[in-house]
């Protein structure tokens, strides 16, 4: 069986990968076209990925099974769906330049990966640590997206400002678009990542009782989990909308990456999937 | 042969123009009264503001181009040497690629404008509903449509707009999305802040406020438009409120400042802010484009989008010019092959064709024949063709110099398959 669910990961990442070069020639030849094709593609790379996903978990024993390969892919599922979800919705296909190239980065890092390994240690399995990894990711996925929709929103601002409404300009979505596609990413990604810190926090505190606050990873998710909530506070409360929102939400991000790479590399964390 | 015979408004002034277009109005008898003219087989009249145009198939081009240029003449109440120099008269080829660029909107005023399609079309539909079109006729109108379509989808002719007022529409957009529920205010109450409001509302944007130095004068705007007017004294207020604003005063100063927008953005709660200054001298100051989520766009910038629209699009008019080409060698090829001695060769070409894959079949049982009576069966086989073919062969023959013979040649092509 093991087979069928590599075939299907390959695949996976086939249509991954074409859907993201699709995006991106869409972005260079400036034809809608490509990225139309393409959002069809990733969402037939996501269906593949669904199944892979499925027949893994019928597959493993007791909730375990999280290896590298796993936790990566879920990230790239993760992406994959909310960007799908959001671009059936809102026809803002060219997006997909942005997030297709960061799905298929997950997915490559993935399929380097044994894929039978399993990291998350026995005494921890168990379908509160899924809920608790799922919902983390899910919540850092939206912020993938609301920094994609920031990305976008700066370039067709300093198109507008510049009084360069062209073809490219063309091509991206609207102002008001992008940042209401930031506000839903910020909002609900947040609401995930809450979600998934108190999982994470109950489970602990029951199998782990000692010390788990002191992680470095738990004090980088808290981290996040403070600054996106001041982000989102000065969005709802203060009103703070358009460019200023769109920088944030980008420079936020790639700091939260960066230390993220830190965390891993420098500092010693049972949250160690990579 | 496909002829067509008219005037634009390239090659004719306004003055002829009008008188033309007035002698066109009354349709149905204007048809009736192209059918009557000498050598007529199928007619097809199309009159706009911009051209008055008749295509027709005949059987003697000279014939008929002479009597439609007397016809258009007279029918305006003009003489022959008047409209000489206006009219143009093609043949062939050129008369349908000057169909098919019209179509497409290559040959119009404002090139890739829309409406032109529509009007062709409702021409068509006339001249179809007085049977004035026959085969041929009806096929190359079916072919400029097809053209225009393509020329529209495969080509970005008509892709962005080229006045000042729908550039500013498409900045909305591009700004807002959608404009629906959109919040207007419309300083002054020049001509093109009002057409420019028109299109915002046919756009979807709701409320119009007007404000204008006269409250009459802004009443009377704002009845237009079903919305309020203010007074200049509560601008403050008002920018506070609405989303879209276009300002053309003959104010010499700056009637919206840069002190006046950052104060309301406050109270907008950072919303997006789309300032339109098409006065001259400028209403808006210049350095409100500075303040975060608030786009300034002055005539000059809107003129410069539009230019460089105009420019893309005689770019891709080269594009649509292939197509064009394409479609005409397509039709001029169908419409050769309408000809009764071409269909009548690939006819007998068929038959032949027929009799020899037949012969070649039977060789095994026709061996042990003698040669003889193998050249017997053949003649016999070859007798009971001709004898068959005779018959369409003849009315085709006959026909050719009638004005129905396309319909018949058309029908022996699809009866005998000669298009497979």
């Amino acid at each position: 069986m093991a087979s069928v669910e590599s075939i299907l990961f390959g695949l996976s990442l086939t249509c991954i990968a074409f859907a993201a070069l699709g995006y991106l020639l869409s972005l260079l030849v400036q034809k809608v076209q490509f990225a139309k094709i393409s959002t069809w593609v990733l969402a037939a790379g996501f269906l593949f990925l669904t199944l892979n996903l499925l027949m893994a978990a019928f597959h493993s024993v007791a909730w375990g099974g999280f290896g590298s390969r796993r936790f990566l892919s879920i990230y790239a599922w993760a992406i994959a769906g909310i960007y799908l979800g959001l671009q059936f919705k809102t026809k803002t296909r060219v997006l997909g330049a942005f997030i297709a190239p960061l799905i298929l980065l997950f997915i490559i890092v993935a399929a380097g990966q044994e894929s039978g390994k399993n990291l998350v240690p026995p005494d921890w399995q168990g379908w509160l640590t899924v809920l608790h990894l799922v919902l983390a990711i899910a919540g850092e996925a939206l912020f993938v997206l609301a920094c994609g929709a920031g990305a976008m929103y700066l370039i067709q601002n300093n198109l507008l400002k510049h009084k360069k409404p062209g073809k490219m300009s063309n091509l991206l979505p609207s102002l008001g678009d992008l940042d209401r596609i930031n506000a839903i990413a910020l909002l609900w990604g947040f609401v995930f990542l809450t979600l998934g810190m108190i999982g994470g926090a109950v489970f602990a505190a029951f199998v782990w009782p000692d010390a788990w606050i002191y992680d470095p990873k738990v004090i980088w998710a808290f981290m996040v989990w403070v600054v996106y909530g001041v982000l989102l506070h000065q969005r709802l409360a203060i009103g703070w909308k358009g460019s200023r929102m769109a920088i944030l939400s980008c420079v936020v991000f790639l700091l939260f990456i960066l230390s993220a790479l830190i965390v891993r590399f420098c500092l010693s964390t049972v949250h160690n999937f990579i | 042969m496909i002829i067509l015979v008219g005037l634009n408004h390239k090659t004719a002034p306004l003055a002829v123009r009008e008188r033309l277009f007035a002698g066109c109005q009354e349709r149905a008898q204007l048809l009736s009264d192209l059918q009557a003219i000498d050598g007529m087989r199928e007619i097809l009249h199309l009159s706009t503001c911009n051209r008055v145009e008749v295509i027709a198939s005949t059987d003697d081009a000279p014939l008929a181009v002479a009597g439609l240029k007397e016809f258009l003449a007279r029918n305006g109440g003009l003489t022959g040497e008047e409209t000489a120099s206006c009219l143009y008269a093609y043949s062939n080829d050129e008369a349908i690629r000057h169909l098919f660029r019209v179509a497409a909107s290559l040959d119009s005023l404002v090139m890739g404008e829309t409406q032109i399609l529509g009007q062709v079309k409702d021409a068509y539909r006339q001249a179809l509903a007085q049977n004035a079109i026959g085969i041929a006729l009806n096929r190359l109108m079916h072919r400029a449509f097809r053209t225009a379509k393509r020329v529209r989808t495969e080509t970005g002719i008509a892709a962005n707009p080229v006045s000042v007022s729908y550039a500013a529409v498409e900045l909305a957009k591009k700004i807002f999305g959608t404009l629906t529920g959109k919040k207007i205010l419309i300083i002054g109450a020049g001509e093109m802040a009002e057409l420019t409001g028109t299109h915002l509302i046919g756009n979807g944007a709701e409320e119009i406020t007007v404000a204008n130095r006269s409250p009459a004068q802004a009443a009377l705007l704002a009845e237009k438009f079903h919305g309020r007017a203010v007074s200049l004294a509560s601008l403050d207020e008002t920018l506070c409120d609405v989303d879209i604003v276009i300002s053309s005063t003959g104010a010499p100063t700056y009637v919206v400042t840069h002190e006046m927008v950052q104060r309301s953005l406050r109270k907008r709660k950072n919303r997006l802010l789309f300032l339109i200054d098409i006065a001259v001298p400028r209403d808006i100051d210049p350095a409100v484009d500075a303040v975060e989520n608030v786009y300034l766009y002055n005539i000059d910038d809107l003129q410069d989008i539009v230019d460089e629209n105009m420019k893309n699009r005689r770019r891709e008019a080269l594009r649509a010019e292939q197509i064009v080409e394409e479609e005409v060698s397509q039709y001029a090829n169908w419409l050769k092959e309408l000809e009764a001695v071409p269909t009548i060769v690939s006819l007998r070409t068929k038959a032949e064709g027929i009799v020899q894959a037949e012969l070649e079949k039977a060789q095994h049982w026709m061996g042990h024949l003698e040669n003889g009576d193998r050249e017997k069966v053949e003649a016999l086989v070859n007798g009971i063709v001709n004898k068959i073919l005779h018959a369409p062969v003849a009315v085709m023959k006959e026909e050719s110099a009638a004005l129905h013979s396309q319909d018949i040649v058309a029908a022996a092509r699809q009866l005998f398959r000669l298009d497979d």
